[in-house]
């Protein structure tokens, strides 16, 4: 029949890495940067993972990217863009214009504010919101600014902070990391209302303020009002490409359509790869961009290699929410819809709890996130039209009993749902001028990515396994020598930002391992 | 970041106790994995449900030939449990199959649209029915070699030439040319079956009476449901038989007798050339974009025919140095054939499913070199325009060329 047999790749690599999302495609070109003789493997025929696009009709989608984190200004540059500008990408991101706006549509919640980047901007918004609450708001914006400080700090030592110097200097940061949101916001006495507007940006985490860690979201939160928020100019496929391109100039080697089946790890160290094409590759250093619920449970080879701690650590901790995305490439412009905003945070009410719960069944969920992208690209779409696209959630396991020939009617019953609640938040007339529509499921999530149950938002960020306890314990957690994780499960927790950052860690500790074991040539 | 000293000293539960929970974070993590089970986890049942809408592959045998005209087939297909398909994934009426067939020991790929309703599906089978083409080398070979009991490879259901409630309005007007009427068999049965609410009307365009697939059928189901499905034949050829249908092509002035063109969604699938010919007849009316949807052509037919094409390349046979997997090889190429076709010829075996340029299976890197796109299939992303990545299933080569293309899934 055909050639597949000459086609198998059957060399010696230095590393492989495993899936091209963030994580891995920063992995690899790092690891390529540093003349490592890499293979990145990815089980779809493009790079990117959750950051993609797609095209339908005249409208070419951006698949999840919501605003990116830890971008900043060419004068105030954040982390995620110094890292990504050391590879020198062909690759333009523009600045989000405001930082949201919240409309909440419970009949007694009368919530519709747009919130300004900037903090002094944002303060003077909430006040005017929320009268009395503008200095316990501040407080938890110098907050932030201590743990910022804290983490820096812990940076430079490398992990290994003085304990006496992050008593002495770095107090607030240790007093607040084991706490919830919600544990802090009590001290801080902020008034309910503040906390209402304060807390919108949860949905980028959708874990409710009484369980999710302070430390990630104040980060979060501050990092998006000081530094503001920015998109690829041409969708995420854009800059994933721009990095594929880089990762092949650096000498990297990238396989598409190929699935990685095992890892074959053998006396506790990693071995080699095989693949759904027959190949059979050695290497000692695996990055792996999949979950460790995927790779322990499914991956590692054979399973006799996988120590009971690696599933214990997986079943103590909570996956994240898988996302149900409605796409709309609407005939009328945004300013014909009367959209005047970029993001839309529309809620029944700021209940976290209750609206955490509302993800939980197959009902529609009382949450959404909505871009409209033509307010920070206006040329996004051709002329006359816009780009709207509407993101909610579900816990994973909501969707399991589906019936395949449940699913298309299900899908539209809810698209439907979150539609009607866009017109009747915004006023918008959204359904008279949809002229491509896609809707994106959990089941969706899992056929493109693989992604373990459809998830996305890895695992739960409360206090215990926030981003702080993760790092701290990032060197005693590694069950398998030569094996190291990235990506939005990784020790930054999830996001596009977390990931691309945790690529980068996982490149420099394989490199470190690879330097100590003599193996780099 | 600011180097300022903090401005207070935050105090959550006390000040013992907020240190104490930190000391403890690390300790009550431990624990936390301790006390957990270590049961591996087994299932994943998003990813069950996203293999049974959209296996990568299925394998069907044709379980009965039905023949539908002088020149129309239909296949029967039905899954082959020996290679481990026992259900067949469900669909949206409209959707098609892209199924491979070795010819002469080179894998090929071809999309038919499916013929039967989604809950045939569920029943157990497919039908798809297949036009002999003249000339057509693959249809011919179909034609001698498809018995009951071929065993074919398939794809999942694909594309998204369906209809869509949210978008589209209740009255659908099909345009259909030849065996461009096969989706609307599967919409018009699900319409019946009462599980799309919606109108169907279609008009036909064939070139001779004898031409015209399912007449029967379709007869039935327009009298079974007159509120609903209606066939207008639209016959090409010189002398006519059939009553109450419409001579010549599908002009705009047969659109309108039959049709409130300003309140109907048209679907149009056929050949190449009636989507040219049915284009400028709908222009007339000024219609917005969403309400023409565009099933896919499949490759282009004629390409010296594209007014932008390079003509002075016609007759040229390139080189491409194509990377795959571990393989480069080095094979001919004629400027008016796909980059698709070239590498099937060579029995790499590349990936490819719709063949229209649309659905990005076949996507590869150009390294060097030039292909000619045409507007009309280009529907690469704006990334993969700036950094050279292409779908050879609409490209020509019109230079040399050096590619990298995936191995097939």
């Amino acid at each position: 029949m055909s050639e597949s047999k000459e086609q198998k790749i059957e060399d010696l690599y230095d590393v492989v890495v495993i899936g091209a999302g963030n994580g891995g495609l920063i992995a690899a070109a790092e690891l390529a940067r540093r003349s490592t003789k890499i293979l990145l493997l990815e089980q779809h025929n493009l790079p990117g993972g959750f950051a993609s696009s797609f095209v339908r009709g005249r409208f070419e989608f951006e698949t999840s990217l919501h605003e990116l984190y830890d971008w900043g200004a060419s004068s105030n540059k954040g982390g995620t863009r110094r890292l990504l500008e050391r590879y020198e990408l062909d690759s333009e991101f523009v600045a989000v214009p405001e930082a949201y706006r919240l409309i909440l549509t419970d009949p007694d919640e009368c919530m519709d504010v747009v919130m300004p980047f900037g903090i002094d901007a944002y303060l003077d918004t909430i006040e005017k919101e929320a009268p009395g609450s503008r200095e316990s708001v501040r407080k938890f914006f110098d907050l932030a600014e201590d743990i910022n400080r804290a983490t820096n700090y812990i940076g430079q030592t490398k992990g290994h902070p003085d304990q006496n110097v992050l008593l002495k200097e770095h107090s607030n940061f240790l007093k607040t990391t084991a706490y919830s949101v919600e544990d802090v916001q009590n001290a801080l006495n902020i008034p309910e209302k503040a906390r209402s507007i304060l807390n919108a940006y949860w949905v980028y985490l959708l874990v409710p303020m009484s369980r999710v860690n302070f430390t990630i979201f104040v980060s979060m939160v501050h990092g998006y009002i000081l530094k503001g928020a920015y998109i690829p100019k041409f969708r995420s496929h854009d800059y994933t490409t721009a990095l594929d391109t880089r990762i092949r100039e650096l000498g990297g080697k990238i396989e598409y359509n190929t699935t990685v089946e095992k890892i074959l790890v053998e006396n506790g160290k990693v071995v080699g790869v095989e693949t759904s094409k027959g190949d059979k590759i050695k290497t000692n250093h695996v990055v792996c961009n999949a979950s460790p619920t995927l790779t322990y449970n499914k991956l590692i080879h054979p399973k006799s290699e996988v120590p009971e701690i690696a599933y214990k650590e997986i079943n103590a901790r909570r996956h994240g929410v898988s996302t149900f995305v409605v796409y709309l490439g609407l005939d009328a412009t945004a300013d014909e819809l009367g959209l005047t905003d970029y993001s839309y945070f529309i809620n029944n009410n700021m209940n976290t709890d209750e609206l955490y719960e509302s993800l939980n069944n197959l009902e529609t969920p009382k949450v959404q996130a909505t871009i409209c992208l033509n307010r920070a690209i206006p040329d996004c779409s051709p002329p006359g039209t816009c780009i709207v696209s509407i993101t909610s959630a579900f816990l994973p396991g909501v969707w399991d009993a589906v019936k395949p020939e449940d699913y298309f009617t299900l899908k539209n019953k809810i698209a439907e749902d979150l539609i009607n609640t866009l017109e009747t938040a915004t006023g918008a007339p959204i359904k008279e001028h949809i002229e491509e529509i896609e809707v994106a499921t959990p089941q969706t999530i899992s056929r493109f990515t693989r992604a373990y149950n459809g998830v996305v938002y890895g695992y739960e960020p409360e206090s215990w396994d926030s981003f702080v306890p993760r790092l701290m314990t990032m060197n005693d957690e590694k069950h398998i020598e030569g094996l190291e994780f990235c990506g939005g499960y990784g020790k930054r927790c999830h996001g596009y930002s977390s990931a691309l950052k945790d690529g980068e860690t996982a490149a420099l500790l394989t490199l470190q391992d690879l330097i100590q074991k003599g193996e780099l040539k | 970041m600011s180097e300022e000293e903090k401005k207070f000293d935050i105090i959550v539960k006390s000040n013992t106790r907020d240190l104490f929970a930190f000391t403890k974070l690390v300790p009550s993590r431990k624990k936390r994995f301790e006390k957990a089970s270590s049961e591996p986890i087994t299932t994943d049942p998003m990813n069950e449900l996203a293999i049974r809408l959209h296996p990568l592959r299925q394998y069907l045998v044709i379980s009965e030939i039905i023949n539908e005209t002088k020149s129309t087939k239909t296949y029967k297909l039905t899954p082959d449990p020996n290679s481990n398909t026992n259900q067949l994934a469900y669909f949206r009426a409209g959707q098609y199959l892209s199924l491979k067939v070795e010819v002469n020991g080179v894998t090929i790929t071809r999309p038919y649209s499916i013929a039967s309703s989604p809950s045939d599906a569920l029943k157990g089978f497919y039908e798809i029915t297949i036009r002999k083409e003249e000339p057509g080398f693959l249809t011919q070979f179909i034609w001698n070699k498809w018995k009951v009991g071929t065993k074919i490879e398939s794809s999942g259901p694909e594309g998204f030439f369906f209809y869509e409630p949210l978008r589209d309005l209740k009255q659908i007007v099909g345009l259909a040319g030849g065996s461009g009427i096969t989706p609307f068999r599967s919409i018009a049965k699900e319409i019946a079956e009462d599980k799309l609410d919606a109108k169907l009307t279609i008009l036909y365009g064939s070139s001779e009476e004898d031409d015209i697939i399912y007449h029967n059928e379709f007869k039935v189901l327009e009298k079974k449901y007159p509120d609903k499905i209606k066939v207008v034949h639209v016959l090409s050829c010189e002398k006519v038989t059939l009553e109450g249908c419409e001579l010549g092509f599908l002009t705009s002035d047969i659109i309108e007798k039959y049709c409130d063109v300003n309140n109907s969604s048209f679907f149009i699938c056929g050949p190449q050339i009636m989507y040219n010919f049915v284009e400028k007849e709908l222009e007339k009316f000024n219609l917005l974009h969403k309400r023409i949807r565009r099933e896919a052509f499949g490759e282009i037919k004629e390409i010296l025919s594209d007014p932008e094409f390079p003509q002075e390349v016609a007759e040229k046979i390139f080189k491409i140095k194509a990377q795959i997997g571990n393989l480069t090889k080095e094979i001919p190429a004629k400027a008016t054939e796909s980059v698709l076709v070239a590498l099937e010829r060579a029995n790499l075996n590349p990936p490819s499913k719709c063949r229209s340029g649309e659905c990005g299976f076949c996507r590869s890197l150009l390294i060097s070199g030039d292909v000619y796109i045409s507007p009309v299939s280009d529907w690469r992303k704006a990334g993969d325009k700036k950094f050279n990545y292409f779908h050879p299933c609409a490209s020509y080569p019109i230079t040399d060329l050096e590619i990298k293309v995936p191995r097939h899934l």
